[in-house]
């Protein structure tokens, strides 16, 4: 790859998530911490357009290492609907006290965020990466049990049901 | 096995909605999406489920079995205050697809409960081809061993932690 599209496509990653983030009060940033486990914190990171970084402040319980790292914004209503979520893949460095720098290197979409258009192009791509998931494994695709969910959502429908809780 | 850990924790796992899930990729990255948890109080370990068309969890678990789940969003669990809590823990992603809900019965029921409008991806035929994809899960079991929570949800306080939890 060119330099010049290198540089073309951190700008536009960069203005991704300059566009995503401000609709997400706190993002989730994921690091790894000492014991190699992944460790999650919420946070309000702030913007360092000069460098394109983002300076985010985490304590010192979370143990986490300087390296690979991850931004998640979601968001759901209170019936589980309006899902929306992307992620930013990238790196964390330490810069002083309880200060970290999170660089940005890939911004992936998730659900909601690109509307109708985005929402066909996922649906479509999952797809396909189920048949090469099935196809990989020499498996037929199987028939799904519609007539079963049906019935299900019929029952889940009924108010006079008592919700029942996994075990 | 009971967790060790206090009803107020044990109600966040029951009540939230989602929780963020956090795996590990080839290189490192913890990549992490918001996913359904369902804890089994019996056996103190989670299960959750991923479609074959997002199968990258499961690879990710497959060749690196360190996750964590982050109960960070009470929206839509009735909760007043709840607690935070982080969960770290070594999961398995079998490579078995499984289409039929037998054994998951409850699970179902309380996600239709939970996503009413989930109900629109089998609403007619053309939805079903584009979306069969979804209904094809390979199940994704989570032992912890190490849980974090903070009581009034403040997690940049020190966090109240469970070490080396033997369950599973």
């Amino acid at each position: 790859m060119s330099l010049a599209r290198q540089r073309w496509l951190k700008r536009s990653m960069w203005a991704e998530v300059q566009r995503h983030l401000r609709e997400f009060s706190s993002p989730i940033l994921t690091g790894v911490d000492g014991d190699g486990y992944p460790v999650s914190i919420r946070c309000a990171p702030e913007l360092d357009e000069a460098q394109r970084v983002l300076r985010v402040s985490l304590p010192g319980w979370t143990r986490i290492r300087k390296g690979p790292a991850s931004l998640l914004c979601h968001g759901h209503n209170d019936l589980l609907w309006n899902l929306r979520s992307f992620l930013v893949r990238g790196t964390l460095e330490p810069a002083g006290g309880e200060t970290w720098l999170f660089r940005p290197a890939r911004f992936v979409p998730g659900v909601g965020i690109a509307g109708l258009a985005g929402m066909v192009r996922f649906a479509l791509a999952k797809r396909r990466t189920a048949r090469r998931y099935l196809q990989r494994r020499g498996l037929a695709r199987p028939r799904i049990d519609w007539m079963l969910l049906k019935a299900m959502q019929a029952r889940a429908r009924q108010p006079s049901t008592p919700p029942p809780l996994p075990e | 096995m009971a967790l060790p850990i206090p009803a107020e924790v044990e109600a966040v796992f029951r009540e939230f909605r989602t929780c963020e899930f956090s795996t590990l990729a080839a290189d490192g990255t913890p990549i992490t999406w918001p996913m359904l948890p369902f804890f089994r109080p019996s056996t103190g370990q989670f299960m959750t489920t991923t479609s074959i068309g997002l199968p990258d969890k499961a690879f990710n678990i497959r060749r690196n079995p360190r996750v964590s789940l982050f109960f960070s969003d009470p929206t839509g669990s009735g909760l007043i205050n709840p607690a935070r809590v982080l969960v770290q823990g070594d999961a398995v992603a079998p490579d078995e697809v499984k289409t039929s809900i037998g054994g998951f019965e409850n699970e179902v029921m309380l996600v239709y409960r939970r996503q009413p409008s989930g109900m629109m991806y089998t609403s007619n035929p053309a939805i079903r081809w584009f979306s069969d994809w979804y209904f094809m899960r390979l199940e994704i079991t989570v032992t912890p061993r190490r849980i974090l929570w903070w009581e009034h949800g403040d997690v940049f306080s020190p966090p109240k932690v469970v070490e080396t939890i033997n369950v599973g």
